[in-house]
């Protein structure tokens, strides 16, 4: 017969204080994101076996690429204390202008003999334009973020559906692309896909700007507070201006993932991904109000949105189910967040 | 043996999950996925209602996923279909051109795939696309309307409500429209063309714009069903809401099918509506899964003949407006 074991009072405050502490220092470690992740994984490995296959977790690695790329792009403007509502459309945008250089009915860049070079350089262009664009508009215009991003995700979403429609007969989407460019979104080694070279690339420089270049300090500096930084002689309009430009670049690059793994320069990209960029990083521990961030914490956003995603997708539910589910996940790592920062404050 | 409250609450979890994955296992014949990217209008709520029935029926278990118009999300959807070796995948993209690397993943796995009223851009995957036969059946909507007109007398101001060119589901219409009109110049002049998007609020716009530009306009063609209450409130805004047979009625034609058209059609203020015939392409969906698990090799197209409801043909047609459906189970409700 069981029996529940009955333990001392003495005992009882002591085991309290034990698991409280060790609590504590769960809820404060960097690693309570991936912890929650393999939880998840777990619970969902019981109801779905097929999440635990060689497959899927290539599946999920490879879709969630593009997406922390985007998503790490993102982390710079957060740590300034900044967001940037335009990604999504500069992925679009992106998209379909680097798609119409190279596409083999009739891109711009055929005749150049080196297209997939071209569209590739279009790509990173546009998404370093626009944003330097939102860069300037915030520091030399004294415009908030919010208001500058938002506009400019109108603005360039509507461009790109134009450009579509003018350039494309059917008005949807520039297809025909090259095998060579179509392999930078889908191609593998050993079954490992080419974009976890360019991803971690990115993370790799994205990590080494923030933790060992006088840049990166900076930009933590301003997040934190702007005008101390001021004072100390950081040149925050210049740094925050680069951060914009950084946030640009990686939509870029992320857009020549996606745009590769789908064989098509859409206007309609990413147009659904916002909260999942944002909230890639803010999951992960990257603040809203500036001053904190880390490539690793974005990756673990990422991560864990990523294998909700994948778990829900699998599970086949209806969308009422599955949208339950996923407010209920993410609000539970929200919640976790938020007793987190909070027991931060209490130091 | 002691069992502690930790041991007691792991095993109770570990136990439920384990009873869980029996009943997410628990699965009949055949498992097909339904891979819409919306349910935004009454043709895809009815359609996927009709498809979990008649799957019902055969013995077969459904799973969903809804992309939300995000084309990369919907080819992750695929690919974890294809791991969860479905049977088959029934699928609703939204760019023809984006679905491609969908189709030949599908094919990789030996899966096979159904589009369902919209066909993928051509490519070298193979996939059976059902289809309905939009050009036809917005002609004989059209045909109907002018026999009207022609009985009718006199000279119409048309104007037609287009969808989103990026659909080829709305060039067909607008060509099936144009095939008829072009025909009949002598009595008909097409003064408006709204481009809508298939947004209920640029149709408004559009259409309000277009009344008061040609406040004559007395015939009116719609490429979908769901923007009826739009050109409704114009059409009253305007004093020309009447029912045939009144002074100042537009003839008004629709297409779809929906519960809408329905009820417009039994209160005698829709002359005709060119319905895609949801039942059928749902049964010529699921009979290619049957074909291909056969070994056949069904052609990439299959229409949908569909059919054109009146006034005058209303009781006798009814049963296989899917709409009719959906405003009895309203009406139910």
């Amino acid at each position: 017969m069981s029996t529940m074991q009955a333990i001392a009072p003495g005992g009882t405050a002591e085991a309290s204080r034990r698991r409280r502490g060790l609590a504590v220092r769960l809820l404060m470690s960097e690693y309570l994101v991936p912890g929650v992740t393999v939880i998840y994984f777990l619970v969902m490995w019981a109801l779905v076996p097929a999440i635990a296959t060689t497959e899927t977790l290539l599946d999920i690695l490879a879709a969630m690429l593009p997406l922390l790329v985007v998503a790490i792009g993102q982390t710079f403007v957060l740590i300034v204390a900044g967001i940037d509502l335009s990604a999504p459309s500069i992925l679009a945008t992106a998209s379909v202008v680097g798609a119409s250089m190279m596409t083999g009915d009739g891109g711009f860049a055929l005749g150049t003999g080196v297209p997939v070079l071209v569209g590739i350089v279009a790509f990173l262009a546009v998404g370093l334009l626009i944003g330097l664009l939102n860069g300037v508009c915030t520091t030399r215009l004294g415009m908030p973020p919010f208001i500058v991003t938002l506009t400019t995700m109108m603005f360039f979403g509507g461009f790109a559906l134009f450009y579509t429609s003018a350039l494309t007969e059917d008005g949807s989407s520039f297809g025909d692309l090259p095998a060579s460019f179509v392999a930078i979104g889908q191609g593998t080694v050993v079954g490992v896909p080419y974009s976890l070279g360019v991803a971690g690339v990115v993370m790799l420089v994205a990590h080494l700007v923030l933790s060992r270049t006088v840049f990166g300090q900076w930009l933590y500096a301003i997040g934190r507070n702007p005008r101390a930084a001021a004072i100390s002689g950081v040149p925050v309009r210049r740094a925050v201006l680069w951060a914009f430009a950084i946030s640009g670049l990686c939509a870029g690059i992320a857009s020549v993932l996606y745009t590769g793994r789908l064989e098509t320069g859409t206007p309609v990209l990413g147009q659904r991904i916002l909260l999942d960029i944002v909230g890639g990083a803010v999951i992960g521990g990257v603040s809203l109000f500036g001053g904190q961030g880390r490539v690793t914490w974005t990756l673990y956003g990422v991560l864990f949105l990523s294998v909700v995603d994948k778990g829900l997708q699998l599970l086949g539910l209806d969308l009422a189910s599955v949208f339950a589910i996923k407010g209920l996940v993410i609000l539970c790592a929200a919640v976790l967040d938020a007793v987190r920062h909070r027991l931060m404050l209490r130091g | 043996m002691q069992v502690t409250r930790r041991a007691f609450t792991v095993g109770a979890l570990v136990a439920a999950a384990g009873s869980m994955s029996v009943m997410v296992k628990a699965e009949g014949n055949k498992t097909v996925a339904l891979l819409f990217d919306s349910l935004v209008s009454p043709f895809w709520v009815s359609g996927i209602e009709i498809m979990r029935e008649k799957a019902k029926a055969k013995g077969w278990t459904t799973l969903e996923n809804i992309s939300n118009f995000d084309d990369n999300k919907q080819f992750e959807q695929v690919k974890a279909m294809i791991s969860r070796k479905v049977d088959g995948i029934l699928i609703i993209q939204t760019d023809a051109k984006a679905v491609i690397p969908a189709i030949r993943a599908a094919n990789a796995a030996n899966i096979p795939m159904v589009h369902f009223n919209r066909p993928p851009a051509k490519s070298d995957a193979y996939s059976v696309a059902i289809q309905a036969d939009n050009r036809k059946i917005m002609q004989d909507t059209v045909n109907f309307m002018v026999s009207q007109a022609k009985q009718m007398g006199g000279k119409y101001k048309a104007c037609i409500l287009i969808g989103d060119l990026g659909d080829v589901n709305a060039i067909q219409r607008r060509d099936g429209f144009f095939d008829v009109v072009n025909k009949n110049k002598d009595i008909i002049d097409v003064v408006a063309r709204i481009a809508t998007e298939w947004n209920a609020d640029k149709a408004f716009a559009g259409l309000t714009n277009a009344i008061q530009a040609n406040p004559d306009i007395n015939f009116l063609v719609t490429s979908s069903d769901f923007l009826h209450p739009q050109i409704e409130q114009v059409l009253k805004a305007a004093n020309k809401w009447h029912k045939k047979g009144e002074a100042g009625h537009v003839l008004f034609g629709g297409f779809d099918g929906d519960e809408g058209a329905y009820a417009r059609l039994q209160d005698g203020y829709l002359d005709a509506c060119g319905v895609q015939n949801l039942f059928l392409e749902v049964d010529m969906a699921f009979g290619a899964f049957e074909d291909l698990w056969a070994g056949k090799k069904p052609d990439k197209l299959l229409l949908d003949p569909g059919f054109v409801i009146t006034q005058d043909d209303l009781m006798a047609k009814r049963d296989q407006m899917w709409g009719y459906t959906v405003w009895k189970k309203m009406q139910k409700g």
